[in-house]
């Protein structure tokens, strides 16, 4: 549903995105990932048409990005909520939807069913006069007003509570499962992992990494095994009336269970710990400072 | 179908989605900007308006206002002949005629056939208006006479000729005031004293004269340059359809002050609304607003058009109100229409570079102020020099006046306007995007991102200098229009200086952006060269447009012929190929200078200006001295 091949932005001599590469998959949630400055928005805003990429190509639903037709296809959600204070949620909607062209019926239709699955009151209040997780509300809503195959959501979360995040989260979801293709960035990790079904981890305009959570996991991170012993051994802390150490293969494993049962204990449980993605992206942000561009 | 007829359903079903467009965004900025001002405040402000319009209305009916009234104290006979004369004019209250309180609160006294004034300043002076309201008085009286001859026994028949211009002023104040003119007029009649007005006792007629003698002076020196319209009598007696007969001490300046003041009518409501439009432009810009209009599939040019239609409707409607007001016909409208899109188009720019609110009305005032003085100082001389038609307004004085106005007058008027128009918003419709709209970038460095965003090759080097002719036709006619009162001597070094400097800059500065911009990795001096001669190439093509001049007589003038007469204008048949060809070398030489400085900062760009302005101001010397 979105292509993107070597995708290019430098401002003057700084190189804010170094050739992205990836594709979106028809109703997958995909995200971004990534530090401040690392070209997410960039990257977001070149796929959604509003900067001209210095290089590359981004098509979205079958257009290319700069295709005015494109954007009927797409809703995009900045990471700001630039509503237009003087104006109701209402009928700021309904401007937009004027704008996409959709019927007045149905974009009356349309715009309250929104409403109502965001649990968004105050309808006819001054978007001036209404608090940020509502704006945040109407601002999803409006990027709906066109019944997108393609959702483009900048941190969607960004500034909001928990509960308010969790809802918007949850919400994303039910996009992606009513059929809607997602493309997600964020900074909070934590976000992403439990929203989207793949990842790229951008870091200094290049993407260091991309594939599902796990298959990063597996490439990028390293399972960590506590092991419970009954003895004590050189290497294990008390806990409790059992001794744990924390090692990285099942090879250690191996061997600390030989160990414990030279020393007439034995081994009474292993854990496994996976790594979250923030462990795996601390650790290739480490990597790429020692080699800015070198990671991949 | 054949592939033709499909392009051309696709281009109209284009054209008709972003007409649709344009609307949509049209109605939904007249909502937004009504609803910014609540009912009860608009009701208040149009209540306001209306006792303000009201109250100018009675006192433009009532004769105007008089800032004088009852200054000066006459001791009259309440039944005596000047008692009517004092009562009629508003800077005289009459006063029982006690010359015992002369210089304490009387001025001046009128008993027994004798004219008793206080000695002092204010005694005079109140002499003197008394003189011209008994003048005034007589006049009124011999026009309400059926037979208008026996009046006004003495026609005056002006013919105006070329003279040298080293002819000046000839002062007045002769006491018939009649015949001690300059050469350039001819009077005929039968002699008749200009004093002949005479019933109002001694001291009349000779300083009355003497004044309208002097005025009048001063009107022939101004016009000798060319034929031009006829001046009526009287300034606002001739304007306001007071006929042709009169006093000779009638005669006054031919300045339209009536027509003008009405004209400038137009202008209150143009300074009013480009507020709430140039908010509208930067409120988009604050915060982001408009970010997700440019993600909607809709073109900047259709959200710049649609948001600009309500505020030019608006004005063009109250432009209609008000000509329909003050008597004008649709071609003050027609004339005040590109002011107006002007004034929309620089605020619309201003709105797109301004980084705040404060420095958004910085730019609102700036523009006011120059399109202000622009339009309104050149109309004074509407009936006295061509120059004047460099404003639309002079097109609505001559409206006003009934004179009427060609089509090459509308043309060399609002040509500019609309151009300019265009090109405006033509750069701030280039920056109407992401990467610039919401960049916190100094003014002028937005300007050169304005420039670049309308430079797609080498090419565009030359299109961007021929879209730089209006305002350098602004800026040229300005400067004429400016330097027009100094000695030919002074003016004409002056003007050709000035006229090099502005087209050395218009021609340069977009080569300058350029290399801050798509040509920055380009910057050796064979790119220098080609985008030199491209914009000099450009500059030449369109500066033939300025050719319209001829048609409003602009060369009859030295300093139209200074400004204007290397453009070929002026050129003979002998010297026309070298003076077609030789502007083109001249641009493409002196653009190549300045855009070999711009290859490497702006401080090399501004020296190399200098050597490009010297050369072209030679050029112009040599060009005009062999003009002669």
């Amino acid at each position: 549903m979105i292509e993107v091949e070597d995708l290019r932005k430098t401002y003057g001599d700084f190189p804010a995105v170094v050739g992205s590469t990836f594709e979106v998959d028809g109703g997958e949630i995909f995200g971004v990932v990534g530090p401040n400055g690392a070209g997410k928005t960039t990257t977001l805003k070149m796929i959604a048409g509003l900067v001209e990429p210095t290089g590359g190509s981004a098509t979205v639903a079958g257009f290319d990005a700069s295709d005015p037709e494109m954007r009927r296809s797409l809703g995009f959600l900045p990471e700001e909520s630039p509503l237009y204070e003087d104006m109701t949620a209402r009928s700021y909607l309904d401007f937009f939807a004027d704008l996409y062209d959709v019927p007045a019926d149905v974009a009356t239709e349309r715009i309250e069913g929104t409403l109502d699955r965001l649990e968004l009151d105050h309808r006819e209040r001054r978007l001036g006069d209404v608090s940020k997780g509502m704006k945040r509300k109407v601002a999803i809503a409006r990027s709906l007003v066109n019944d997108p195959d393609v959702l483009i959501y900048d941190e969607p979360a960004s500034g909001l509570d928990p509960l308010t995040t969790n809802y918007v989260l949850e919400f994303v979801r039910e996009l992606r499962d009513a059929g809607k293709t997602v493309l997600f960035s964020a900074h909070n990790l934590y976000h992403v992992e439990s929203v989207c079904d793949r990842v790229a981890i951008m870091d200094r305009g290049e993407i260091v990494a991309r594939g599902t959570v796990p298959e990063i996991r597996e490439t990028y991170g390293t399972t960590e095994y506590r092991v419970f012993t009954s003895v004590p051994l050189d290497e294990t802390e008390r806990e409790g009336d059992r001794h744990v150490v924390t090692v990285a293969d099942m090879d250690a494993v191996e061997r600390l269970r030989e160990r414990a049962s030279d020393a007439g204990g034995e081994v009474v449980d292993i854990r496994t710990r996976e790594p979250s993605l923030e462990d795996i992206f601390l650790d290739l942000a480490a990597d790429a400072g020692a080699d800015p561009r070198g990671v991949q | 179908m054949s592939a033709p007829r499909e392009r051309l359903q696709a281009a109209v079903r284009t054209a008709r989605d972003g007409l649709r467009s344009v609307a949509r965004i049209a109605r939904w900025e007249i909502g937004r900007s009504a609803g910014v001002v609540d009912r009860r405040t608009a009701i208040l402000g149009l209540v306001a308006l209306l006792l303000a319009g009201a109250v100018g209305g009675a006192a433009m009916a009532a004769g105007g206002v008089a800032l004088d009234r009852d200054v000066y104290r006459v001791g009259v006979d309440a039944d005596g002949p000047y008692h009517e004369v004092v009562r009629e004019s508003p800077a005289l209250a009459p006063r029982p005629p006690d010359v015992g309180r002369l210089g304490d609160d009387i001025e001046v006294v009128v008993r027994d056939g004798r004219f008793y004034v206080a000695d002092s300043q204010k005694g005079r002076a109140a002499l003197s208006t008394f003189r011209d309201a008994v003048r005034r008085h007589n006049l009124n009286r011999m026009r309400d006479e059926q037979n208008v001859s026996a009046a006004f026994p003495v026609v005056v028949t002006l013919q105006y000729a070329e003279r040298a211009p080293d002819e000046g002023v000839v002062a007045g104040g002769g006491a018939s005031g009649t015949d001690d003119g300059d050469a350039s007029r001819e009077t005929t009649g039968d002699g008749g004293s200009g004093d002949g007005d005479g019933d109002g006792g001694g001291g009349d007629g000779g300083g009355g004269a003497g004044a309208g003698d002097g005025d009048f002076d001063a009107v022939g020196g101004a016009s000798g340059d060319g034929p031009i319209g006829v001046p009526g009598f009287g300034g606002a007696g001739g304007l306001l359809g007071g006929g042709t007969s009169g006093s000779p001490a009638d005669i006054s300046p031919p300045f339209p002050f009536g027509a003008l003041v009405l004209a400038f009518v137009f202008f209150i409501p143009m300074n009013f609304v480009i507020q709430p439009y140039g908010s509208s432009i930067l409120n988009e810009r604050i915060n982001r607003r408009g970010e997700l209009l440019l993600v909607a599939p809709v073109s900047p040019a259709a959200i710049v058009a649609g948001k600009t239609l309500p505020y030019l409707a608006l004005l063009v409607g109250i432009t209609a109100v008000v000509a329909l007001a003050i008597g004008g016909s649709p071609v003050s409208v027609a004339a005040v229409a590109p002011i107006a899109a002007l004034y929309l188009a620089a605020t619309f720019v201003g709105g797109m570079f301004a980084r705040s609110f404060k420095e958004l009305t910085f730019v609102t005032v700036s523009i006011s102020v120059f399109l202000t003085s622009y339009a309104f100082v050149p109309a004074i001389f509407t009936n006295v020099t061509p120059i004047a038609l460099i404003s639309p307004l002079t097109l609505v004085v001559h409206d006003l006046q009934g004179t009427g106005v060609t089509a090459a007058q509308y043309v060399f008027s609002t040509g500019p306007f609309y151009v300019g128009s265009a090109v405006c918003f033509l750069l701030g419709v280039g920056v109407y995007r992401e990467e610039d709209m919401f960049t916190q970038r100094p003014v002028p460095l937005k300007f050169l991102d304005a420039l670049n965003s309308r430079i797609d090759g080498r090419r565009s080097m030359a299109v961007l200098s021929a879209l730089s002719i209006p305002f350098v036709f602004i800026a040229e006619l300005l400067a004429i229009a400016v330097l027009f009162v100094l000695p030919v001597e002074v003016s004409i070094p002056l003007l050709l200086v000035a006229v090099a400097t502005v087209e050395e800059v218009a021609k340069s500065v977009h080569v300058y952006a350029g290399f801050r911009g798509p040509f920055a990795g380009q910057r050796g001096w064979r790119t220098a060269l080609v985008l030199g001669a491209l914009s000099g190439f450009g500059f030449f093509v369109g500066e033939k447009f300025t050719a319209v001049v001829q048609f409003v007589g602009l060369p009859n003038l030295e300093l139209g012929r200074a400004a204007f007469g290397s453009a070929g204008v002026a050129a003979t048949p002998t010297v026309g190929l070298l003076l077609l060809l030789a502007p083109l070398a001249l641009h493409a030489t002196t653009t190549s200078i300045a855009s070999l400085g711009a290859t490497r900062s702006r401080r090399s760009y501004v020296a190399a200006l200098v050597p490009a302005i010297a050369v072209h101001t030679a050029y112009n010397l040599a060009v005009v001295s062999s003009l002669g």
